[in-house]
């Protein structure tokens, strides 16, 4: 009998193969996480600047409002929307309800993402800009 | 009559498996399993593969089919283009024992574990009289026990302690319906880090399921089962 | 666990609404200078929340980072481990926020 490798056991649930909505649902679900776990240590640390006072501060607004900052604010949102949203439909079927509409409640979380992802890059660029 | 191709992954433990592909010839009414089994008729007696019922009642031939789980019973040629290619693996998340066969005694073990059993004495008929040369009704579960709900579940990948949809939904059909069966032993099987609590909800379980078992429902409801236990546990002053 | 995920996870839909909402949405140019930061935290109340989604937020994402790290292959005796390691980060994470909030906070008197 061949023991799977670990490596392989471990990167399992990345393998989308065969899989569907849920199983991209899922995967989706995580790499929005590891990226928002990524993000607040980001955030934190940058928001130590405060503790150096004004002029640390206001010189890190300044550059946090260029074009390039703005932009991956938006996607920031996007991974935010997606994670909050999907997160209420897994809540739902993680307790056993509308597990038969799974794969409509996926496309409607990434239609709903997607939309306030725009409205939310409208109103980044109308407010820093 | 049209001529399919068939990608087989071939191999035995210690070497590394490889795809061969084969051509066989069958009618369009035909189903995957016929395939299969006139390649090991014809073309090569030492493939490893199982079947036994040809209906779905089973579960022996569990097989990926271009990636997905399918039972090979129950998936017709005409699905696919002769053109194409149809490649067959082996179950996912079992121990290999070579070509398309897995071995399943760790779900096996499980469902034994948690005392599930597919058979069982039918209490809708049961005050009625029996007719003439019948001793008993039985009535079957509807899982089939054919591990497919496992091989496409991603936390299964990943963990290999965890209880699994088969065995979770086992559990929960037996908390439905427990015929004085010790419904806390499986409480607290289920109420485990690796139980009912580590579903992420991918819901691929349901999706591959060819029996109607809805594990991803069923473990939805065994997790309103325990936080109902935990509640009143916690409101009754209990541990 | 997966309890804990969801009602945190709900507490955020709240939490991070308002945080962004507060931060970024009704101020103008869309982040606060420094004085403005000092004011708005001088807020009892703005206080409590922030501090408050601090902790949920914490907490929400080093329990998924565990979730995350179990999926690894991670036996019990390694995660009881892992575990106390991510509480310990959990509390550096939740002690440094209050520290630095109070410290702007304190800025302003």
């Amino acid at each position: 009998m061949r023991e799977v490798p670990r490596w392989k056991r471990a990167s399992g649930w990345i393998d989308l193969r065969g899989r569907r909505e849920g199983g991209l649902a899922f995967l989706l679900m995580r790499l929005t996480g590891i990226g928002l776990v990524i993000y607040l240590f980001l955030h934190l640390y940058v928001l130590r600047l405060l503790a150096q006072g004004p002029e640390a501060w206001d010189a890190f607004i300044a550059m946090a409002k260029s074009p390039l900052f703005l932009a991956l604010d938006g996607l920031l949102i996007l991974g935010i929307l997606y994670h909050a949203l999907n997160g209420v439909r897994v809540t739902l079927l993680g307790l056993g309800i509308g597990v038969p509409h799974q794969a409509r409640l996926f496309w409607g979380v990434m239609a709903l993402t997607l939309l306030m992802t725009a409205i939310a890059a409208y109103a980044i660029f109308t407010i820093a800009g | 009559m049209p001529t399919w191709q068939l990608r087989l992954l071939r191999g035995r433990p210690g070497s590394s498996p490889r795809l061969e592909t084969y051509r066989v010839e069958l009618p369009a009414e035909a189903y995957l399993i016929d395939a299969v089994e006139k390649i090991w008729a014809e073309q090569d007696r030492s493939l490893l593969f199982r079947h036994a019922c040809h209906h779905a009642s089973c579960g022996a031939c569990g097989v990926r089919v271009n990636g997905r789980e399918r039972l090979m019973c129950i998936t017709p040629l005409r699905e696919f283009s002769p053109d194409g290619v149809i490649q067959v693996e082996p179950l996912r998340h079992f121990p290999w024992l070579g070509d398309l066969l897995v071995d399943v005694s760790p779900m096996m073990r499980r469902m034994a574990e948690v005392g599930f059993a597919i058979i069982r004495r039918d209490e809708l008929t049961a005050d009625r009289p029996l007719p003439e040369g019948i001793e008993q009704i039985t009535r079957f579960e509807d899982c089939i026990e054919c591990g497919l709900c496992l091989s496409a579940c991603p936390v299964m990948a990943a963990d290999e302690a965890y209880l699994g949809p088969a065995t979770l939904a086992a559990i929960e059909r037996m908390l439905a319906e427990p015929r004085g069966g010790d419904t806390a032993r499986l409480l607290t099987l289920a109420d485990d880090p690796h139980g009912a609590w580590r579903c992420h909800s991918a819901m691929e379980c349901t999706a591959v399921c060819p029996s109607n078992v809805d594990p991803a429902s069923a473990i939805g409801r065994l997790r309103r089962r325990l936080i109902v236990e935990k509640l009143r546990r916690w409101i009754g002053g209990g541990r | 666990m997966w309890i804990w995920q969801a009602f945190t996870g709900l507490l955020l839909l709240i939490l991070l609404t308002l945080h962004m909402v507060f931060n970024h949405f009704v101020v103008e140019g869309g982040l606060r200078t420094y004085r403005d930061v000092v004011a708005y935290l001088s807020h009892p109340v703005v206080f409590t929340w922030e501090i408050l989604f601090l902790v949920v937020v914490t907490a929400h994402a080093l329990m998924g980072v565990r979730a995350i790290l179990l999926d690894l292959g991670i036996g019990p005796g390694t995660d009881r481990w892992l575990k106390r390691g991510l509480t310990l980060v959990g509390l550096g994470i939740i002690g440094y926020g209050v520290w630095l909030s109070w410290w702007i906070r304190s800025r302003g008197a």
